[in-house]
């Protein structure tokens, strides 16, 4: 694992290197704001490590291993601008910095539900692009934590996530209803004969249509089937009690 | 002062408007209850208030036919303040339609209705949420009348202005309401510059309609380009960050929550599990059509007895009095019109809109719409198509009007269809109980029913494959049940019922006149026999009652009204058999609709259509009527 400095040297060549030429030391210490002797000293610390390729007088390209780093490093940064923009309302001249900041402090699993939270976007707040997630699949991710309304069990609550649909009517309708990202919802009862599911979202109760519930997509209240792992531990109480 | 009424469906805007102007609409414990606007206008401490009550709506933003009407009418009236009726047991959710009309730039005074209920569930701080919103709110309990007279105060007073108040949107949002604000011209625009592009970027024409085509381009590119970022559409966005806020208000006004879990909770859950649910549906309905058949039976021997001590021998004297057959025929023409009116509306129909009206008020029907949601998809319809349905069990107008809750054309087609043929209206009903339950017996009533509701199902299907489409699906709100008000239950009854007196008596009493004079004079026979091969060889029926059907077009409930006349007694099972009253009612139970249905059905669907269904449903009672009686020979 890199330190803290060696991640901002390597965001600061994976910057520089974008248009596909070797980052020179000067460039590096004048966006990093030190002396070039010192980031001298570090690059070949780096080289030397593997993260990048150094050739005097040339300057410096990320290996593989160090793009793979620079890029997890790049997409932390702009997942977390798009966090605290989105989420949290920062201020144009705040985010950034303070993005720097937290990029390295946060885990990998924090990244992933950022993403999740903030559906997966493409692009940080000032437009540049975010790096795609190492994992391949993932539609699963996104979907690890959702799941359709339709699927929670009787009784179960859930908290919405997003919309599974185009159609802009359907949408209209569902979001008129309150059916939006960020409410609560208890899935009350099933009616008979594939009858619609009675929701109860804050005070209301709403009967939905199954078509319409699919296209919900909810997080768990207790994500992982906690409900059905108590259930199976008082199962297994009521018998050592006999 | 034209004063719009406006809130999310069942918050009570019907009963404030009621109360306001003292103008009845018609008010239920269901979401949709109004789908056309009234107009109500009203003289208050020297000032004209006139009232629109528009179709409930949670939103702007308009998806079905009457969210719609609700949306153009505020667009397009000069509205000079808008009373936003909230439910004050469903907070937040009222907050975001609010929220729209301050967006908007609308004089909003908030009434915040249904105090009573909420308040057995939490205190709401009405200063906190004034100094919140910036808008005048009045608690108000629209039933019993509690906060009205504060709110028209507030309404004359005019102490109300545009809110400065602003949800606060996702950044991202905020700065694409600038940009595009920026090169915006906004001096000649209806609606506040902030207010119509939130709603241009919405996607919503109505409020919109302010904008260049340059500039809807523009915003459509925003939208994308929002999309790509996001993975989520602009409008969801913006939605949730207006539930978003409606909590935070929600939260800094409301004190002491208690979870309720009350015994009505407990009712209103076994009401829609299957297997208590159905049951008590199944017993609801029976408790009905045994209490119309033996209540009304009751009550009409009660008043024919009660009639016949009270007029005593009054109309053979008057008969004498006059003279000749003219006599006979004026005296028995005004006696047996007063029979009919006794015998049939008020024992069958009053007492059946009075069951209705308990219904409506209780919050049931949109219970049943969950219990049938299953059935009603293989007619093509969704649940929701109940409650025109019940609503047709009254009287076919009304219900083909509701059947604008239905989102496509075609649903509300079939629904309409379905309605007008298979769906027995209160005067059908009265035909059908007073004539084969009074004198043939209860099982012939109930076979009527039942074919009914076979006919029903086989029209349905058949509608749903020859009109190949995907059916919509159901998404309607529950309210709580509660206890209806008997005052509420009983004006509707009389609202509903009056037409009987007023609009039908006349009409019954001039063709029974007409009719007594042909039978006196002896023409009417003879007019009737052209057609007796038909009546007589077809149907099995006496010759005469061709006049009975003929009028039954006008209004269902003179068909059997003009038997009594035709017959000259009240007393049908002395001139007609089982079978004969049975056939009769079958054929009208299912026949033509009646002139004001024809009027309405062709002014919702087009006269085309109209005809198809009245020509269809014509050949369809006789169809079946001759069926009857060709079965009937073998039993």
């Amino acid at each position: 694992m890199p330190s803290e400095i060696a991640e901002e040297y390597l965001e600061a060549i994976f910057d520089l290197t974008q248009e596909g030429q070797a980052a020179k030391t000067n460039d590096i210490a004048a966006k990093m704001n030190l002396s070039p002797a010192s980031v001298t000293e570090m690059v070949q610390r780096l080289a030397s490590d593997g993260y990048v390729s150094y050739e005097r007088y040339k300057g410096a390209t990320l290996t593989g291993e160090g793009m793979r780093i620079a890029k997890k490093i790049k997409r932390k940064h702009r997942l977390l601008e798009r966090f605290l923009v989105d989420v949290l309302g920062a201020k144009k001249d705040e985010f950034h910095e303070e993005a720097c900041r937290l990029e390295h402090a946060i885990s990998d699993e924090s990244e992933k539900r950022i993403c999740q939270l903030t559906n997966n976007p493409k692009y940080c707040p000032d437009g540049d692009p975010i790096p795609e997630c190492e994992d391949e699949d993932c539609a699963h991710c996104m979907n690890q934590s959702s799941v359709p309304l339709q699927e929670l069990c009787e009784g179960e609550g859930g908290e919405i996530t997003h919309l599974k649909c185009e159609d802009a009517v359907r949408i209209r309708r569902l979001i008129s209803m309150g059916f939006v990202p960020g409410r609560n919802v208890i899935l009350e009862e099933r009616a008979p004969m594939g009858g619609p599911l009675l929701i109860k979202m804050e005070e209301c109760r709403v009967a939905l249509a199954k078509e319409y519930a699919d296209l919900v997509m909810v997080q768990r209240e207790h994500p992982g089937g906690t409900r059905r792992r108590t259930r199976a531990r008082r199962g297994r109480g009521t018998k050592a009690s006999v | 002062m034209e004063i719009g009424l406006i809130g999310q469906p069942n918050a009570g805007k019907s009963a404030l408007f009621t109360k306001l102007t003292g103008i009845g609409a018609i008010s239920s414990n269901y979401p949709g209850t109004t789908v056309e606007f009234q107009e109500g206008s009203v003289l208050r401490k020297g000032v004209r208030l006139n009232f629109h009550d528009l179709p409930g709506t949670y939103s702007l933003t308009g998806v079905s036919e009457d969210e719609l009407v609700a949306t153009r009418l505020l667009a397009e009236r000069q509205l000079e303040c808008v009373v936003a009726v909230a439910d004050a047991t469903r907070l937040e959710q009222s907050l975001v339609l609010i929220f729209q009309l301050i967006e908007l730039g609308f004089k909003v005074v908030v009434a915040l209705n249904q105090m009573d209920v909420a308040r057995r569930r939490y205190s709401i701080d009405i200063e906190v949420l004034e100094s919140l919103l910036r808008v005048p709110v009045v608690p108000t309990v629209a039933v019993t009348g509690e906060g009205v007279e504060e709110l028209v105060e507030v309404l004359v007073s005019g102490n109300y202005t545009e809110s400065n108040f602003q949800v606060r949107y996702d950044r991202h949002i905020e700065v694409m309401l600038e940009e595009l604000g920026r090169d915006m011209n906004s001096a000649t625009s209806k609606f506040p510059q902030r207010g119509a592009l939130i709603k241009l970027l919405e996607g919503n024409d109505y409020f919109a309609g302010q904008f260049t085509d340059r500039f809807k381009a523009e915003a459509d590119k925003a939208r994308k380009e929002f999309r790509e970022d996001h993975g989520e559409d602009i409008e969801v966005h913006i939605t949730r960050d207006r539930y978003g806020e409606a909590g935070r208000v929600a939260r800094e006004c409301i004190s002491k929550r208690v979870p309720p879990r009350k015994i009505s909770d407990r009712i209103s859950d076994a009401t829609m599990r299957p297997y208590t649910g159905i049951p008590i549906l199944v017993a609801v309905l029976g408790g009905i059509f045994l209490a119309i058949v033996f209540l009304g039976g009751f009550i009409e021997e009660t008043l024919l007895s009660a009639y016949s001590a009270v007029v005593g021998d009054f109309f053979e004297q008057l008969a004498e009095w006059i003279g000749g057959p003219a006599g006979e025929a004026i005296a028995s023409g005004i006696d047996l019109s007063l029979q009919a009116i006794l015998a049939i509306v008020i024992p069958y129909i009053v007492l059946f809109y009075l069951l209705l009206g308990v219904m409506e008020d209780t919050g049931y029907l949109p219970r049943v719409v969950v219990l049938l949601d299953g059935v009603m998809h293989h007619i093509g319809l969704h649940g929701r198509a109940v409650i025109p349905m019940i609503v047709g069990m009254g009287c076919n107008v009304p219900a083909i009007l509701a059947t604008r809750v239905m989102e496509s054309r075609r649903e509300r087609l079939i629904l309409a269809v379905v309605i007008v043929i298979a769906v027995p209206c209160s005067a059908q009903t009265a035909v059908i109980i007073g004539t084969v339950g009074n004198f043939a017996g209860l099982w012939y009533a109930l076979v009527i029913y039942l074919i009914l509701v076979a006919l029903l199902l086989i029209l349905g299907w058949l509608l749903h494959k020859v009109l190949k489409f995907e059916p919509t699906s159901l998404a309607m709100e529950i309210p709580d049940l509660r206890l209806p008000l008997p005052r509420n239950v009983l004006w509707k009854t009389w609202s509903r019922s009056k037409d009987f007196f007023v609009v039908a008596f006349p009409i019954l009493l001039i063709g029974s006149l007409i009719l007594e004079f042909l039978m006196a004079y002896g023409v009417l026979d003879s007019l009737v026999a052209p057609l007796a091969p038909f009546t007589e060889g077809f149907l099995g029926l006496p010759p005469v009652t061709i006049i009975a059907l003929i009028f039954g077009v006008l209004r269902k409930e003179m068909a059997m009204q003009l038997l009594v006349v035709l017959f000259g007694t009240a007393d049908l099972a002395t001139v007609m058999t089982p079978e004969q009253l049975f056939v009769f009612a079958l054929i009208m139970a299912t026949y033509i609709p009646c002139l004001s249905a024809i009027a309405v059905m062709s002014r919702e669907f087009g006269w085309k259509d109209t005809l198809k269904v009245t020509m269809a449903s014509m050949t369809l009672a006789f169809a079946m009527g001759g069926l009857a009686n060709y079965l009937f020979q073998f039993i």
